[in-house]
């Protein structure tokens, strides 16, 4: 099932052969008005011209009144033409052959006599005499009798009309237009295709970035865009926003993968202690307190595991909250969380000899948007990072204080060990996933090192920021900042 | 055999070391980080080293081309938990012998471990025989002449060890780093002991015969010829 799809050469192309089309309609517009002038202009001059030849026929009728007459004897006029001649009294003086209509005293025009002498010279008319169509040009001229003789020398007026069929003019008028509208539509059935190929070879360098854009896949992230492309106006932007998309998908993708393959590494060492502990045990008969000692360890081994996995799920529960961008609308009282788990705790610090403490004066009662779950879960992990990192005899410092920000309140939460520090090189990676300072002490007090991503992904779902600074040999201090929340509604506002 | 486990996940160290010493009866030392291992492996006298690939400090490619740059030939197991074949490629392309994939199976350890060894020692089966004696490294026991001959775990240890290469003069000081491990108080006549009652218990087996070890004096102990030799 293919839905049609809308071709963008497709539309430019019907584009430019429509504005092809409406401009050789206005050039045969044009022409027609343009050769219809420039022919009746020539057709007028003929007609004057002809005119003038049937004025020279017109004779001294010598006569007692001194009148003129037509003399059509020298006449060579086209067969098809037709004139009348008047006199200045309106008497017709004579008319074409072609023009037999005298009989009924019809006259060329529906002008009487009296009106066509007094009718501007040089005046045009159309008429459709005899079935066809005519133009007539009507003259006035003049004719000096008896020049010689004394006394004489009367000047006759005399006015001629004229007409010519004009179905040959219009004939050529049309040949000429019908020149020019079948030159264009030429034209439109060449440029048509030559269209058609310009845009498939200017188009090139976007199929070319198709193409090598389609090639990109999960396995192979190479993406070099065509010179062509990247040096194209219109498709630079595209180009760039290719890459730079492809660029983040792939660290994104990279770092999925990294994460999972870490998992997967620590998970298959969890297993493998596990089995080889099972294994070591039917390895050969023991008696009942090995058995014993073995299935501790076993245990020990399988709780190992569980917190691992633990670890993991918590920190994907965290992450897709994050990324599905669902933030729980709960709050909770992070001093209240503190003191909590600094109980919970204690009893790990005394075995190690450590001192935790909270610090300074803390607030009875601080709100946090975090759920109570994530908000435990943060400052637990962050409290047994501290003490997995202390040495005997050492402390722990916790303190908690409301303090101001650019905009507005904020909790910040610090955390302070006096345990080896963390050398800058690594410093920059403590909240990677699965990251150890050192990685046979970690193993040795049984961190896995997701603890400080964790806390990273539950600070920075919380709209807040986390911070670690610290000193070879001195210790390490974990700086959280996390925006105050508003008391809820059924609560009255202190303060 | 002694053997160097160099693991930073110290349980699972600690389970390989006692499933090795339970099982074949070698001696096993532990590493928990790349530099110790390479350190450790630099003394020469293990029989097999089993490597972590994931390791602090440096890792297990890093300390296996170590290795292999200053000629150590001793047999490397590699324990891995990544996947992937360009990885395999690439580790045994580095000098490595074998790998095993975590989670692995702790019975098939022993027996790569105890092939690893024995091949690193040109043999092939893991019955060894010379001079009338056979010695089965599987089940550890040992005939002279069809006869079964009981020997004690350390006794067993120092055999084997001589029947690999039968003709090699193996010093006390080299039979005692192979034999043991850094839990034991090194002292040569501890070595003198165990081999007088050795050749007691061979002796025993066949009475009359040839006596099967010698003693090169200041040198250290090997194999008798063979007779037709």
């Amino acid at each position: 099932m293919t839905r049609m799809r809308k071709s963008i050469a497709f539309r430019l192309i019907a584009a430019v052969l429509a504005v092809e089309l409406t401009s050789s309609l206005l050039v045969a517009v044009l022409s027609l008005a343009y050769e219809r002038h420039i022919h009746f202009r020539a057709f007028d001059t003929m007609l004057r011209g002809r005119t003038d030849s049937v004025l020279g026929a017109v004779q001294d009728a010598e006569d007692a009144e001194d009148n003129v007459m037509l003399d059509q004897a020298d006449l060579h006029l086209p067969s098809e033409d037709i004139y009348e001649v008047y006199d200045e009294r309106g008497r017709l003086l004579g008319r074409s052959p072609q023009w037999p209509a005298a009989a009924d005293g019809q006259s060329m025009t529906a002008l009487t006599p009296a009106q066509l002498t007094s009718t501007p010279n040089d005046s045009i008319s159309h008429a459709k005499l005899l079935g066809r169509h005519y133009r007539l040009l009507l003259r006035h001229g003049s004719r000096i009798v008896d020049p010689d003789e004394p006394g004489g020398h009367k000047l006759r007026k005399v006015t001629v009309l004229y007409g010519a069929p004009t179905e040959r003019v219009w004939s050529d008028i049309r040949s000429a237009v019908a020149f020019y509208a079948a030159g264009s539509i030429l034209l439109l059935a060449i440029t048509g295709p030559l269209i058609a190929w310009l845009l498939h070879r200017g188009l090139e360098p976007l199929r070319q970035l198709a193409a090598l854009a389609a090639r990109v896949s999960v396995n192979n992230w190479q993406f070099s865009p065509p010179e062509s492309a990247r040096t194209t106006a219109e498709l630079a932007p595209l180009t760039e926003a290719l890459e730079s998309v492809l660029n983040r998908l792939e660290e994104a993708f990279v770092q999925q993968r990294t994460f999972v393959s870490d998992a997967a590494h620590e998970l298959k060492t969890a297993v493998a202690v596990t089995k080889s502990s099972l294994q070591l045990l039917t390895l050969r008969k023991r008696t009942a307190p090995e058995y014993q000692a073995g299935l501790e360890r076993c245990v020990t081994d399988v709780e190992r595991l569980e917190e691992l996995v633990g670890k993991m799920l918590a920190l994907a529960r965290v992450e897709s909250g994050h990324r599905n961008g669902v933030s729980a609308p709960s709050i909770c009282d992070i001093a209240a969380c503190l003191r909590s788990a600094e109980a919970e705790l204690g009893t790990i610090a005394a075995l190690r000899h450590v001192d935790v403490h909270i610090a300074g004066q803390s607030p009875s009662s601080l709100l946090v948007p975090l759920s109570a779950e994530d908000c435990s879960l943060l400052v637990s992990n962050l409290l047994l990072n501290a003490l997995q990192h202390s040495p005997p005899e050492s402390a722990v410092q916790l303190r908690l204080s409301l303090v101001l920000v650019s905009d507005g309140l904020s909790v910040l939460l610090t955390v302070e060990d006096q345990g080896e520090g963390i050398e800058a090189a690594a410093l920059p990676h403590v909240f990677d996933r699965f990251y150890r300072g050192d990685a046979s002490r970690a193993r040795s007090t049984g961190g896995a090192g997701l603890g400080l991503a964790i806390a990273k992904a539950i600070v920075e779902r919380a709209g807040g920021s986390i911070e670690l600074a610290s000193v070879v040999g001195k210790g390490t201090k974990v700086t959280v900042l996390l925006p105050q929340a508003q008391a809820a509604r059924s609560q009255t506002p202190s303060a | 055999m002694r053997v160097l486990i160099v693991e930073d996940e110290l349980r699972l160290a600690d389970n390989l070391a006692a499933a090795l010493r339970d099982g074949p009866g070698f001696a096993v030392d532990c590493a928990a980080d790349g530099l110790a291992g390479d350190e450790m492996a630099g003394y020469r006298c293990y029989d097999l080293i089993v490597l972590d690939l994931m390791l602090p400090k440096l890792n297990g490619l890093g300390l296996l081309r170590r290795l292999r740059a200053r000629r150590d030939p001793t047999p490397v197991l590699i324990l891995t938990a990544k996947e992937g074949k360009a990885a395999i490629i690439e580790l045994l392309n580095a000098g490595a012998d074998d790998y095993l994939a975590k989670p692995f199976d702790l019975g098939e350890l022993m027996a790569r471990a105890k092939a690893l060894i024995r091949r690193g020692k040109g043999a092939a089966h893991p019955t060894l025989t010379a001079l009338g004696l056979e010695v089965n490294t599987l089940e550890q026991t040992v005939q002279r002449s069809g006869v079964a001959v009981d020997l004690s775990p350390t006794e067993y240890r120092i055999l084997e060890y001589l029947i690999h290469h039968p003709r090699r003069i193996f010093s006390k000081r080299e039979l005692l780093e192979h034999l043991y491990d850094y839990n034991w108080e090194h002292h040569s006549n501890v070595i003198e002991a165990h081999v007088s009652n050795l050749r007691r218990k061979l002796e025993a087996a066949q009475p009359g015969a040839e006596p099967v070890i010698e003693t090169m004096r200041g040198r250290g102990y090997r194999l008798a010829p063979e007779p037709h030799e």
